[in-house]
């Protein structure tokens, strides 16, 4: 079970490839974890993007692979992994959001 | 509760149609009848739509004789001949799609164990050549190597005599049939054969020919199912229309076919041999005790 | 019942003092749930869990009191029924084994019902076309099985993928039939379906079926009770028609089958136990309305634009719903739990008013966007637009949904509709 702390919309992915999509947002920034079909169970992973979300109230987000977080895509094969990037990103967000608030 | 089933209410008994009387003043229930007692109890099957001269009649009733337990047994069928006359007997009879016995009696035989761990209920399937190794061949074949705890019985007429006479897989090879215009390619399925492969723990081959020995046979692959596993009983059953055998020639047919390719078969595992002689010992002692 | 009959006799003794493979005294890990009913078990805390739709399905097997489950293996639901082997085996299950193959395993099932035990079976797409002789005699037969169908591809070329075509031959046989949406879905209603169909005025075969991969396959949030806790066990002795168990006198429709005579009492008799089938769908309903909380699900009520949908579908019918509020406009969803018994009544008020209906749908043929337009035919000014649908495994993004909508309020001639 993933961390429910800033959790910001959970839906079934919208590329329709089957699976299921949990946002998060901390600031303007946040993570988007995808967890898709796989032919074989234990193959099932999780996607995760830095995301960094658009000056708008709707869910809307542009994959962001600037940040010192990820400069590509993440595979996690766990949950207990993938909660322990998602903890490290919500304080790297939090002082990120903080220095583009001096800036 | 099933032999209760069996008997009305008091004060009902009366009213009820005579045959209904006499099937639970004079019938076989909680008694064992010998072939030499026919004519003299109520059978649990009588009418039936079959067809004058039908062997295949003469063996079902003999079986239903046979039944250790009739309160206590269910009958699987499916389309053919044979479901005509099972289905007018005082047991229930399931009859399905064609070919589906072996696969429901599985089913039904491990629900009633589940169900009546203390009651052990009889699962008869019966049915024809083709319902069985035709289109029944893959539930018929798997049943056997579970060794599911039900005795199967082939009505073997050795045709589709139900649809007007179209060779089956049992047709003697070179028989001119419907759907063999040219004569049967093929040999005639060995279903003995099939039926050590798998290991049955009782295996029969039987002619109506000695109503005793038709009894005896269709007890013994009934008890041995109960308690071991699967039996197989391959009875020659022939279709007098199908193959024009005069009425009076029937039992004839009969005695002939027994001499010429058909004769008796009996194989038993060691565990249901030493069972029977067990059974057949104690049955044996417990009817000269009653004599005296 | 009277405590002499055999039934009760097992009760008092041990059900299972030696099993084969276990050590002595070993107790079944079923004997030690706790029988709840139903709409207890719904009230109880539950735990939300991210697993997939097998594993689902396996936790709700878990908690049904299942008696015996025979299934042949087919992907994409081989996943369930093998756990349910090993559900067998810590003793979840009674009795278990893999059938021959699916006409094997439809009939085998149908006996273990007909015995008056708890009956479960599953398959997929191309198992179930297999096994369409045996399951569309089971409503007559009145056994109430339940059957998961994990959906999956029917037709050439060969695929494992979803699509969920198969379920068109269902509607027509007399079975139930629930088109689970997601995970929690695939949990919850196997659970449902036993419920209502040991229904004394139902007994009939129920089939939850999902679509393949995307829930069997895919993980997703499951809400559940502990699993201390079972759903009572089926009550052999109540049913519409008797067991087969020679514990009371059979129905005559196995003794005497109609087609044994070809005469007008026989057609009549016929006539009437189909009636009396396609009479006991229509019953079901109130059942499942109880646990389902409604035959349908309503979101945005009244909008003038409503998606009708059912399965997977709607997941994604629901993230446009969301998309197009992000928008500013108000979209209507209509989620169909039963597809037998189909919810006529409950779509019609719901989608009377609309002015243009969208069925998205995974597969081909278009049988939810058939089964809309005669239900709504005459009850509405709607104009119900023939998709948007998906089939042969492929996917069906958002944008998909958003792209019919956006041209039909554009006017664009492109998406036909009848």
């Amino acid at each position: 079970m993933l961390i429910q702390d800033n959790l910001h919309l959970s839906r079934s992915a919208s590329d329709g490839q089957g699976g299921h999509e949990f946002l998060y947002r901390v600031n303007r920034y946040g993570i988007s974890a995808k967890s898709r079909p796989q032919e074989e169970l234990s193959q099932i992973h999780w996607e995760v993007e830095v995301i960094k979300y658009q000056k708008t109230d709707a869910v809307k987000f542009e994959i962001c692979h600037d940040t010192e977080l990820a400069a590509k895509t993440l595979i996690f094969h766990n949950d207990s992994s993938l909660n322990e990037f998602l903890e490290k990103s919500f304080n790297y967000f939090k002082e990120l959001g903080l220095l583009e608030d001096m800036a | 509760m099933s032999l209760d089933t069996v008997k009305p209410a008091p004060g009902y008994l009366e009213h009820l149609p005579v045959e209904y009387q006499d099937l639970v003043k004079h019938g076989q229930y909680g008694k064992k009848k010998k072939v030499s007692d026919m004519g003299k109890f109520k059978e649990l099957i009588e009418e039936h739509p079959m067809c004058a001269g039908c062997a295949m009649t003469l063996f079902i009733r003999l079986v239903f004789l046979a039944l250790p337990k009739p309160e206590h047994t269910i009958f699987v069928g499916t389309a053919g001949c044979g479901r005509l006359a099972i289905s007018q007997g005082n047991v229930p009879f399931i009859y399905g799609n064609y070919g589906d016995t072996n696969a429901v009696a599985s089913g039904l035989k491990r629900g009633l164990e589940l169900r009546f761990p203390e009651q052990k209920k009889d699962v008869i399937v019966m049915c024809g050549d083709g319902g069985l190794v035709d289109i029944g061949f893959q539930g018929l074949m798997h049943s056997w190597f579970r060794h599911e705890k039900f005795s199967t019985f082939m009505l073997d007429n050795e045709i589709y005599g139900n649809t007007g006479g179209q060779e089956s897989g049992m047709t003697a090879q070179g028989l001119v049939a419907k759907m063999s215009p040219r004569g049967k390619v093929d040999e005639k399925m060995d279903m003995l054969g099939l039926a050590k492969v798998a290991k049955l723990d009782y295996i029969a081959r039987i002619v109506p020919t000695n109503p005793a020995r038709v009894v005896r046979t269709a007890r013994r692959a009934i008890l041995i199912a109960r308690e071991f596993g699967s039996t197989y009983v391959q009875a020659y059953t022939s279709c007098n229309i199908e193959y024009s055998i005069p009425t009076p020639d029937v039992m004839q047919d009969a005695f002939d076919k027994e001499k010429k390719e058909y004769g008796f078969e009996e194989h038993f595992s060691d565990r249901a041999k030493a069972y029977i002689d067990d059974l057949e010992k104690k049955d044996k002692a417990a009817a000269k005790a009653a004599k005296k | 019942m009277s405590p002499e009959t055999a039934e009760a006799k097992q009760n008092s003794t041990s059900k299972h003092a030696n099993v084969p493979g276990k050590p002595e005294g070993w107790v079944p890990a079923g004997d030690l749930q706790e029988v709840i009913s139903l709409e207890e078990m719904q009230k109880l805390p539950k735990e939300t869990i991210f697993m997939t739709g097998s594993e689902a399905a396996r936790e709700s097997i878990r908690r049904a009191n299942v008696d015996m489950a025979i299934a042949y293996p087919i992907t994409p639901q081989s996943e369930t029924m093998q756990q349910a082997g090993y559900l067998f085996d810590e003793g979840y299950i009674k009795d278990y084994y893999r059938a021959e193959e699916e006409i094997g395993t439809m009939s085998a099932i149908s006996g273990a019902s007909r015995a008056g035990v708890r009956s479960l079976t599953a398959t997929s797409g191309p198992g179930l076309m297999r096994g369409m002789e045996a399951l569309a005699s089971w409503p007559g037969a009145r056994v109430p099985i339940v059957m998961l169908n994990m959906c999956r591809v029917i037709n050439t070329p060969l695929a494992i993928q979803p699509d969920n075509a198969e379920i068109s031959f269902l509607l027509n046989t007399g079975m139930l039939v629930l088109h689970a949406e997601n995970q929690q879905d695939f949990f919850d209603w196997p659970l449902v379906a036993f419920m209502v169909s040991e229904e004394v005025d139902v007994t009939l075969p129920c089939t939850v079926s999902v679509d393949g991969f995307f829930v069997t396959h895919a993980r997703g949030n499951v809400a559940m009770c502990d699993k201390k806790y079972k759903i009572p066990p089926r009550d052999g002795w109540r049913n519409a028609v008797p067991s087969m168990d020679n514990e009371n006198p059979p129905a005559r429709i196995s003794r005497d089958a109609p087609i044994q005579k070809s005469n007008f009492i026989s057609y009549h008799m016929h006539a009437s136990w189909q009636q009396e089938v396609f009479s006991a769908v229509q019953r079901s309903a109130k059942y499942f309305d109880k646990y389902l909380g409604g035959l349908i699900e309503v979101v945005n009520p009244g909008a003038d634009e409503m998606i009708i949908a059912s399965g997977a579908a709607v997941s994604q019918a629901r993230e446009a719903v969301r998309q197009e509020e992000e928008k500013g406009n108000k979209v209507g969803l209509i989620k169909v739990k039963t597809i037998r018994p189909f919810p006529t009544a409950q779509v019609i008020a719901a989608a009377k008013h609309a002015k243009v209906i969208l069925v998205p749908e995974f597969n081909q043929t278009g049988w939810l966007h058939k089964e809309v337009c005669t239900t709504l035919y005459g009850h509405t000014q709607a104009v119900i637009y023939n998709g948007p649908r998906v089939y042969g495994g492929m996917t069906m993004p958002t944008e998909l949904i958003l792209d019919w909508l956006k041209d039909i309020r554009e006017k664009d001639k492109s998406r036909n509709h009848f």
